[in-house]
């Protein structure tokens, strides 16, 4: 009868030692009658199911790592990753050079901000498998977040050389977006929609293409591409985001407020709080903006409380609605931890906004080091030249700016609106 | 077995997709995870009955498709490039490549439906997008190998994804009208169709009953009824694909076999390139006999796989076969005492051929290549095997693959040793596809519609032990 049991080779234990497969070692000990039971379409149960069937397999807690760290991302639920991490410890203790451990340890790492253990456990994760594609992913994530931009190039070509796909093509926009190439940014970003994949990462790119169009001043486009998103999976949460910022682009300030109120209930990024505080605000809505400019720091505070680092949006959080000092603290231990554009950007924001522009200016030229075109970018540094006497320099900041108005939040484009007079 | 089984693992395991919500600036880029579009998930090749002097070929990609998909329904890769490639000498290049390439037009961008209800037809305006394609014919010469690309059929429509008898009151129009036949004599259909694999995945997971597990007596279920695929069914007269151009005149002559696979390849992007010119292409998948990528090749080779040729394969992942884990496996799971080491005789069945049937004429070694060959003398069987050669059908897999060839039983019963007289009544439990086959071009049976939402099940009736070998 159902004697299947044999493809368990391609399942639980199975599914660890023939799909993830890592090094070909001798078949994991099945405990005897083990109940595998059918594939519950819950990952993460069948992955439990995995190690119970085989607890002397790296491979089975490579798969349930990697199965906590999907369900990390998926609900935002930061306690999951120190569970993810004591799994993928115990793989790793079993089998120092288990690929698949590596690979989600180090993707686990990135999750919680530390680059330079995500950069390590990559590069480990290469030595084992140098022809695999997958390692690549960890490695130039964590490069670019490093802010060793050459190195990520360099990564990011060979993974795209290795497997040209969705994840290596959405890499190579993401760097021409950094380097100033929001036209090869769509270009690539093209090819990533093209090829697909799963629904969450087909409607995560679309998203982003709907967020550079944003920065060309593509609003029509933006639309387009954020509708798209929306029909791959319903409700995705980074395109009713985007296509709030199209209404606030367009002028439709009320329209974009009432779209994110919908999505305040479920959690949304910070960074959408923050962007509905600032309607709020602008509409004299103080009490609400206040009440979710609350949400956005619990947001903050939550994404903390995993583990993980501050990032550079949590800097430009409190620089403009919180404490400058504390902003400025926060900026340089950012910074400490991962010397991006992106986090030179926002400690000299917070020094701009504490009143040392000089000193911000400094940092905001470093965050232009990469010819990025990105309009906050710009605007910062034109901020900072403007208050440290260097008119010249503001003006072709603002102007640049102004080119990516569509991207910005409404107190960013009332601000850009006031220095260019 | 195929990439379905490997997708759906990977997809239970560790399918590193993107997140939702994401709170943090820095980007998070999506990890490598399924690529269906690029991905093969089974070729076939085989003498039809009623297409005696010509190779038939099944290439299917995208593993596991649900038929309610709506409103963004499966489709081929507009920016890829598919292929089924002929190898007639034995060498594990290609001699004679079809390459398809698609390019997909929307009527009226507005609407987000896939089509209005009533189309009725490739040209009626309710039908919203429409995906077609061109075959190129790509032949090889001289040393350097040099490609000769032959464009041979252009703007020819892809049989649109079955969205319901709403929308496509007569769906077997659009099937119809996507079956044409070529000026040199080869008939092609591109288009959806009821993946033909059968399997019982989910009995892998099930409790491992020893007393049970090594009968062959049906009550499996087949996990992929009711799931869809992207088809290329090509059938090519004998004379384009034989090495001396000319039709086969029985089994035995040097021309008879060829070796078949087939590939997907996704360009390369230059990463600080500014202009718009584009980069070369790169192969992503590949698949020729069904297992090996997924069970033979290790995680830390599989990209390295998808890359190369089978030219190559011998030299790369010979040790693999030789020393298949699943032996391994087996013999941990139910001790039936099959041979962990020296498994040339895989290695032949699969790789090299078998002599005297799907052996290359000539060719010295022979080399160990993953392509499925098939000797197009051997006329069909007039009752078909599911077992093929191990069950005394030479028509049937592993000289050749038909649709209704049991790979998952006799693979296993080939690697628990059958062929060095180890013969264990190993099997799923399943044994024949959940819709018949077509008796006509294009053999693989209709899409289940996205109407019928719900995937079905089937049980395979249980029967007597069948011994090993059918």
């Amino acid at each position: 009868m159902k004697v299947l049991a044999p493809l368990a080779v391609f399942g639980a234990v199975l599914v660890a030692m023939v799909a993830l497969h890592g090094s070909a070692t001798a078949p994991p000990a099945l405990s005897a009658g083990a109940d595998l039971g059918r594939p519950s379409g819950d990952p993460l149960r069948d992955a439990r199911a995995a190690v119970r069937a085989a607890p002397g397999s790296a491979d089975a807690r490579a798969l349930l790592g990697e199965a906590y760290v999907t369900r990390a991302r998926a609900t935002g639920d930061p306690s999951l990753y120190a569970r993810a991490d004591r799994v993928l410890s115990g793989a790793l203790r079993r089998d120092p050079g288990n690929v698949a451990a590596l690979v989600g340890a180090g993707t686990l790492a990135g999750l919680r901000h530390d680059f330079r253990e995500q950069l390590r456990l990559g590069l480990a994760a290469r030595r084992v498998a140098p022809k695999l594609a997958r390692p690549y992913t960890v490695i130039a994530d964590a490069q670019i977040e490093l802010g060793q931009y050459a190195d990520a190039a360099l990564s990011i070509q060979r993974l795209v050389d290795l497997k040209p796909g969705l994840p290596a093509y959405a890499r190579v926009s993401y760097y021409r977006e950094l380097t100033g190439n929001p036209d090869g940014a769509v270009r690539a970003m093209r090819f990533a929609a093209s090829a697909g994949g799963a629904p969450e990462s087909l409607a995560y790119v679309q998203a982003l293409t709907g967020n550079l169009e944003l920065t060309r001043g593509r609003v029509a486009a933006a639309r387009d591409a954020y509708m798209a998103s929306l029909r791959t999976v319903p409700d995705f949460s980074d395109a009713l985001e985007g296509l709030a910022r199209v209404d606030a682009a367009r002028g439709d300030l009320r329209g974009s407020a009432a779209r994110l109120r919908r999505l305040a209930p479920n959690r949304p990024p910070a960074r959408a709080l923050a962007f509905l505080a600032e309607l709020e605000l602008g509409a004299g809505h103080d009490r609400a903006a206040r009440r979710h400019l609350r949400a956005a720091a619990a947001q903050f505070a939550r994404d903390r409380a995993g583990g993980g680092l501050p990032d550079a949006e949590s800097v430009l959080f409190e620089a403009n609605h919180g404490e400058r000092g504390r902003a400025v603290r926060l900026g340089r231990r950012v910074w400490r931890a991962k010397p991006s554009i992106r986090s030179a950007d926002a400690l000299g924001w917070a020094l701009t906004r504490a009143g040392r522009p000089r000193e911000g200016l400094a940092w905001a030229r470093r965050a232009l080091r990469t010819e990025s075109l990105d309009p906050m970018f710009r605007l910062h540094a034109g901020v900072a030249a403007r208050r440290a006497g260097r008119g010249r320099e503001a003006a072709r900041q603002f102007a640049l700016a102004s080119k990516g108005e569509a991207a910005l939040s409404p107190a960013a484009v009332r601000l850009l609106r006031r220095f260019k007079r | 077995m195929r990439k379905l089984l490997l997708a759906l693992a990977a997809l239970a395991a560790s399918a590193i997709v993107v997140p939702f919500g994401i709170s943090s600036s820095h980007r998070e880029a999506p990890g490598i995870s399924l690529d269906p579009s690029a991905d093969n998930t089974d070729t076939y090749a085989w003498t039809a009955k009623d297409a005696p002097g010509a190779l038939t070929v099944a290439a299917n990609w995208i593993p596991g498709e649900v038929p309610a998909n709506g409103p963004n329904f499966h489709s081929f890769d507009d920016r890829a490039r598919y292929y089924v490639h002929i190898d007639n000498t034995g060498d594990g290049r290609p001699d004679v490549s079809y390459r398809f390439r698609f390019k997909t037009t929307v009527r009226n961008k507005e609407s987000f439906l896939y089509a209005l209800p009533g189309a009725s037809g490739y040209r009626d305006p309710k039908l919203n997008v429409i995906q077609r394609y061109s075959l190129d014919r790509i032949t090889y010469r001289g040393k350097r190998r040099r490609a000769n690309v032959r464009t041979i059929a252009r703007g020819l429509p892809v049989a649109p994804p079955n969205i319901g008898p709403k929308t496509f009151p007569n769906y077997d129009s659009f099937v119809n009208g996507a079956i044409r036949s070529l000026s040199d004599g080869t008939k092609v259909f591109v288009g959806q169709r009821d993946d033909p694999f059968f399997v019982d995945l989910g009995a892998t997971f099930d409790g491992l009953n020893v007393r049970k597990l090594t009968g062959n007596q049906g009550e499996g279920k087949d996990d992929l009824s009711g799931y869809n695929v992207h088809s290329t069914v090509l059938q090519i007269p004998e004379r384009l694909v034989t090495r001396n151009h000319r039709a086969v005149a029985g089994a035995d002559a040097a021309n008879a076999v060829v070796g078949v696979w087939s590939t997907t390849e996704r360009r390369r992007l230059q990463v600080s390139g500014t202009s718009a010119r584009r980069g070369r292409w790169v192969q992503v998948s590949r698949l020729g006999n069904p297992l090996v990528n997924e069970v033979v090749i290790p995680l830390g080779k599989k990209d390295q796989f998808n890359r190369t040729t089978p030219n190559r394969d011998a030299a790369l992942y010979g040790k693999y076969v030789v020393k298949p884990e699943l032996a391994a496996v087996l013999n941990a799971l139910f001790d039936i005492g099959a041979p962990e080491n020296d498994r040339t005789d895989i290695v032949q069945a699969l790789l090299q051929g078998i002599p005297g049937l799907n052996q290359h004429k000539g060719a010295s070694g022979p080399p160990a290549v993953d392509t499925i060959k098939l000797n197009l003398g051997v006329a069909p069987a007039e009752m078909e095997d599911r077992f093929g050669v191990i069950g005394g059908d030479t028509a049937g897999f592993p000289n050749g693959r038909r649709l209704s060839d049991d790979v998952v039983d006799i693979e296993l019963q080939v690697v628990a040793g059958f062929l060095k007289d180890n013969k264990v009544p190993l099997g799923d439990g399943v044994d024949g596809n959940d819709k018949p086959f077509l008796s006509a071009f294009p053999y693989l049976a209709g899409p289940t519609s996205g109407f019928d939402s719900a995937p079905s099940t089937r049980t395979e009736p249980g029967h007597s032990p069948t011994p090993a070998g059918g």
